[in-house]
């Protein structure tokens, strides 16, 4: 097993702001308005007809069809009505299929948008799952980074129904996992994984 | 390489489907935009800080999402040069 490389958060310290916001400060506004009810985001995306954003939190898995102006909370399972939800990873190619991390339960997967889902953890190490990345040209094949227990990243092949350990991961704890259609040349492509200590990627032929 | 600070937590990540290159990065500090797959970013988004998660509409790359982390939404229909609060 072997660690990402850290390629890509290094340099400089300061730049000059190259973007200009044309109103009051955003941050002021924010302090008009403490968002809507949410603890520790951890997670947002949209699915692949860009008409839903998720948004996955401390306090649970929200769903928005107006571009974030409302929200409703998405139950997960009906045993644990509150899970904290570190990610999200839409099916690029098909908008009824979703897959969500969770720091207690490991990964779920729906396959009708959002209405049902199943755990689909068979073969990780560990259930506090802090990301999941489809890969953009095989959707079948994730990968998921698992913390503490069984820590490492997982490979699926047929889309959750069996997880195998390829990687140690990344140094520092793994906020955010996705696969970027950047050919390695080698076969692959390359993971990229936020993180406590960066940003870094490594090719996914692990 | 260069243009994000050094040794700070990415919280989120973003990448368009359609133009890989072009690549969002969600940190206490603010969101960062490259358009050279990571080599170089620039701060994107003056005003905005404590980001934990960012996004984009596949359908339309240039619609990016940002979140703080008490959930305060913003949105940007132009690649991240402006932004608005969602109510």
């Amino acid at each position: 097993m072997r660690r990402f490389p850290r390629v890509l958060a290094t340099g400089v310290t300061a730049l000059a702001l190259v973007w200009t916001v044309p109103f009051r400060s955003l941050a002021a506004q924010g302090e008009a308005n403490r968002g809507q009810g949410f603890e520790h985001v951890h997670a947002l995306a949209m699915d692949a007809e860009g008409r839903t954003l998720f948004l996955g939190a401390h306090t649970g898995f929200f769903r928005s069809e107006d571009g974030g102006r409302s929200w409703k909370p998405v139950p997960l399972s009906t045993t644990q009505t509150h899970l904290d939800i570190m990610a999200i990873a839409p099916d690029l190619r098909d908008p009824r299929i979703l897959y969500v991390a969770t720091h207690e339960r490991g990964v779920f997967q729906s396959r009708d948008g959002g209405t049902t889902w199943s755990e689909v953890n068979t073969g990780l190490g560990g259930l506090d799952v802090h990301g999941v990345a489809v890969d953009p040209n095989v959707p079948s094949k994730l990968h998921a980074a698992v913390r503490e227990k069984g820590e490492g990243v997982y490979r699926t092949t047929n889309a959750g129904g069996k997880w195998v350990r390829v990687d140690d991961g990344p140094a520092g704890e793994v906020k955010i996992l996705t696969s970027v259609n950047i050919s390695t040349g080698m076969g692959g492509i390359f993971l990229y994984a936020g993180t406590a200590e960066g940003l870094q990627r490594s090719a996914d032929c692990f | 390489m260069g243009g994000l600070p050094t040794n700070r937590t990415v919280n989120g990540f973003a990448v368009s489907p359609s133009d890989t290159r072009v690549m969002y990065v969600a940190t206490r500090d603010g969101l960062f935009k490259s358009a050279d797959a990571g080599a170089s970013w620039k701060p994107a988004g003056q005003g905005l800080k404590n980001l934990a998660a960012v996004t984009l509409n596949p359908q339309k790359p240039n619609e990016v999402y940002a979140a703080t982390a008490d959930g305060i939404i913003f949105r940007s229909t132009n690649g991240g040069t402006t932004w608005e609060r969602q109510p």
